[in-house]
């Protein structure tokens, strides 16, 4: 009960400090928003009313992505450079648990991007989204949110240690919106890369979204999309408890 | 390019962001790894939509991505003298203006001519263009004509970094500004009027039709005009840049607006 | 010197053994590499086997340059980093095993005005951090209300911190630390950068956590604020422990006679040499004063140097000349700078 409270208070003033960064709270919308819309404008000049309604729903979902590789691999950046990661690191609470409101925070505002992006299509581009089983779909839209959550849950943690790991994970944001197939049809990809979707979460999501569009059962790709991000969890909880230890041995938490 | 944002959020302007260039943990992902993948990603948009053939998108993106350089470069050779509270002092310098800014500015044309050349050559190779051999001379001079005008919208940018905070937020709304108008991913005429009509306006948009063009085998003849232009917009953008900087630098003797950060 | 409440010592008697911290023999070294295509490594050993013990209630202060060791030394302590070798308790736990125990009974605040969420008003980065410290929710509103009390900033707690100043940023910060009500208060150059009425208002916050019976760890650079402030001072210098007592007892390490201050104008490195074999003379320090040099000559106990001193400056144009009683930055400039100590 105490720990719940914990997550929902924590969660809720990390909410407030991205809503007040410009980064986080206004770029981490527009970005994805307008790569969205140079893609829907590709589709429109293609003019075939199933590819666009394809590209319209995997487009909504671009902007977690975003919001939780880009926010997430500089979280613990940005904690340092504030000066509060050793501070966070000393209190008695699992550095996991301090990490998780924070992804979950990002993970709403990628849920805001994912609204925003389907209201701007309507207006744009006059897409209506023509969703046979709208609860489904938007369960898979809250599966691709916390998934993506603990994708960047785990890239924060794997972060902990390298200075430069922001670069890195900044330059994720593309290949994600590639391999996750959010705007291209993954039988188009060389097949040599397909792995590589295959153990992001977001992929199966995505899937999930766009077979409730379609009124047919997501439940097999939700299914495998909830076992990877449980994946994903598990893992940077063994993760974090390691590469704190070694931060200490180290004295990297204070690198600025 | 992403990474760049972050890059000025984090305070890592000044000197600590022109090392950052230096550094190749930054410079790989964010200069050359993210504009290929910008490529490859609307090259399959393109190849999912059926438009356009890979060549368009190379060229496209390729160029676009220069204007992170010549943008966030710019404006932080710039912003950073804020930063640094070192600016006053060389405005207070009796040097002349325009050779100092532009001076800077070289650097960072250059560095922008690299990144879209990279992406130009590299996305070839990844994917099936055909250019001819004798256009790609021609190609790297207009790439550099295109990274001089970017530069010269970097150097308006540095202008107002100088009076507002969120200087990365503008250089991002720039680029992507830069991405839906200047006909990088959609051929103008397939805009919107008025789209295509403030594309007109942008650098890059005539150097990306212009190389497009020799991709296809056009001449020097045939492409002369669009490079000339391009060429004006972008020296209209210097001298935009460079009179507000001025006015700036008269604001702040009155009103000491320069050394607060 | 400000007067000691001597009830207090009979109140401070421990109740165990045990001392609240206990440093042994601890080393740490740092690997820095530099360059990113031919890496070179270097090792720093930052402390150099330091060893003290902090009884329960009683304030403990650390002196020493920049570089010493002195927040390394903490950072051990408060598990933040893992010694290289050697080993430390706090309240009988070890640093390096029993992490979270030590943690859920330690404060920490350190200097500057990083390490607070700046987007944040001043109440909820303590929400945050009370969450964080596991603060039941019942007693939060009330602690955080008398913490905010404590700390003066009644009234500001609204507001978000990056309109805070110095001051209020690094009260602000005392608070957060004290929140989950720490028996062990480990507080880093907590004045830096702080104004005059500030630092006033710190030091008198600093003793009435000790008046509470709180353990605290201090470093400072500020002496007055060490001689005030502390029961007992240790003087790091270069990760090694110079000297420790109570500030009177090093004072009494320099000199139980008084100082010699002399005014010069240009004073030679060979005539410096000279003086300091004068019999009786314990050290002489030189203090740039623009144009001026004052030198600091302390002396042996009953020793009166004054004439062979001045003697000792007959080719050298001399000042004014005056003699005052030793400070404890007497004590700590001579041994942060004395060579082979």
């Amino acid at each position: 009960m105490i720990r719940l409270r914990q997550l929902a208070v924590c969660y809720w003033l990390q909410l407030k400090i991205l809503l007040f960064s410009p980064f986080e709270g206004f770029l981490a919308v527009v970005f994805p928003l307008m790569f969205a819309t140079a893609a829907m404008l590709v589709y429109e000049v293609g003019g075939d009313p199933e590819a666009i309604l394809y590209a319209a729903i995997g487009a909504a979902a671009m902007g977690i992505w975003t919001s939780q590789t880009v926010s997430a691999s500089t979280l613990v950046q940005r904690e340092r450079w504030a000066g509060t990661l050793e501070l966070v690191v000393a209190a008695p609470t699992r550095f996991s648990l301090v990490l998780l409101p924070i992804t979950f925070a990002m993970a709403t505002i990628g849920l805001y991007s994912v609204v925003a992006t389907i209201l701007w299509n309507w207006w744009l581009f006059d897409v209506r989204l023509q969703v046979e089983n709208w609860p489904l779909f938007v369960l898979s839209i809250l599966m691709a949110t916390v998934t993506i959550a603990l994708f960047g849950f785990l890239l924060s943690v794997t972060a902990v240690r390298y200075r430069t790991s922001w670069a890195l994970g900044a330059a994720l944001e593309y290949p994600g919106w590639l391999l996750c197939g959010f705007v291209v049809p993954l039988d188009l990809l060389p097949a040599a890369v397909l792995p590589l979707s295959w153990i992001l979460a977001p992929t199966w999501a995505v899937e999930g979204m766009r077979a409730s569009a379609a009124g047919e059962s997501p439940w097999l790709d939700l299914a495998i999309c909830g076992l990877v991000g449980l994946g994903y969890a598990a893992l940077a909880a063994y993760l974090g408890v390691r590469l704190i230890d070694s931060a200490r041995r180290d004295a990297t938490l204070a690198l600025t | 390019m992403v990474s760049l944002r972050i890059f000025f959020i984090g305070g890592l302007m000044s000197y600590r962001a022109m090392f950052g260039w230096m550094n190749p943990w930054i410079f790989v992902p964010a200069l050359l790894v993210s504009p290929i993948c910008q490529i490859l990603l609307f090259a399959f948009i393109g190849r999912s939509a059926g438009v356009g053939d890979d060549e368009f998108y190379v060229i496209g993106n390729a160029l676009n991505y220069a204007a992170i350089p010549c943008l966030f470069a710019m404006a932080s050779t710039i912003a950073g003298e804020r930063f640094s509270q070192t600016l006053g002092l060389v405005i207070a310098t009796p040097a002349r203006r325009v050779p100092l800014f532009l001076g800077r500015a070289l650097p960072v044309i250059a560095n922008g001519w690299g990144v879209a050349m990279f992406g130009v050559v590299v996305g070839s190779l990844l994917l099936d263009t055909d250019i001819p051999t004798s256009a790609w001379p021609l190609i790297a001079l207009v790439v550099a004509v295109g990274s001089l005008s970017s530069t010269g919208l970097g150097l308006v940018m540095g202008a107002i970094n100088l009076v507002y905070r969120e200087g990365a937020t503008l250089g991002n709304v720039l680029f992507l500004v830069l991405l839906i108008f200047t006909g990088t991913n959609v051929a103008l005429d397939d805009l919107p009027g008025w789209m295509a009509a403030v594309g007109r306006c942008l650098p890059l948009t005539h150097a990306i039709e212009a190389t497009r063009m020799l991709g296809d085998g056009a001449t020097w003849g045939a492409v002369r005009g669009l490079v000339a232009t391009e060429l004006l917009i972008g020296l209209a953008y210097v001298v935009v840049g460079l009179s507000s900087i001025r006015v700036l630098e008269r604001l702040s003797r009155s009103g000491a607006t320069l050394d607060r950060i | 010197m400000p007067s000691r409440d001597p009830g207090r010592t009979v109140a401070r008697v421990p109740l165990t053994d045990t001392p609240a911290v206990q440093a042994r023999d601890l080393r740490r070294t740092f690997r820095s590499r530099s360059g990113i295509w031919r890496q070179t490594r270097s090792e720093v050993e930052a402390v150099k086997g330091v060893s003290f013990e902090i009884a329960p209630g009683e304030l403990f202060g650390l002196l020493g340059p920049n570089g010493a060791g002195k927040t390394t030394t903490i950072k051990m302590l408060i598990t933040l980093l893992i010694p290289t070798s050697g080993s430390a308790s706090v309240l009988g736990r070890d640093v390096v095993t029993d992490v979270r125990e030590v943690r859920s009974r330690i404060g920490y605040v350190f200097g500057g005005d990083r390490g607070l969420y700046e987007r944040l008003t001043g109440l909820d980065n303590l929400r945050y951090f009370s969450e964080l410290y596991g603060v039941p929710p019942r007693e939060q509103r009330a602690r955080i209300g008398s913490l905010l009390e404590l700390v003066g900033l009644t009234g500001r707690e609204g507001e978000k911190v990056e309109g805070y100043s110095r001051g209020m940023r690094q009260r602000l910060h005392i608070a957060r630390g004290l929140l989950h009500d720490p028996d062990v208060f480990f507080l880093d150059e907590p004045s830096i950068g702080i104004d005059p009425v500030g630092a006033r208002e710190l030091r008198a916050t600093i003793a009435g956590l000790r008046d509470q019976g709180k353990t605290v760890l201090l470093t400072t650079h500020y002496m007055f604020e060490a001689d005030e402030l502390c029961d007992r001072i240790a003087v790091i210098r270069s990760g090694e422990i110079v000297a420790e007592g109570t500030p009177d007892e090093l004072k009494e390490l320099v000199s139980a006679g008084r100082v010699l201050e002399v005014e010069t104008y240009g004073v030679h490195d060979h005539v410096l040499d000279r003086l300091r074999v004068v019999p009786g003379v314990r050290s002489v320090v030189v203090e740039e004063r623009g144009q001026l040099q004052v030198l600091v000559v302390a002396s042996e106990p009953g020793a009166e140097v004054t004439q062979p001193v001045l003697g000792g400056l007959d080719e050298t144009r001399v000042g004014r000349v005056s003699h005052r009683d030793p400070t404890l930055e007497d004590a700590y400039v001579e041994l942060v700078t004395r060579t082979g100590a």
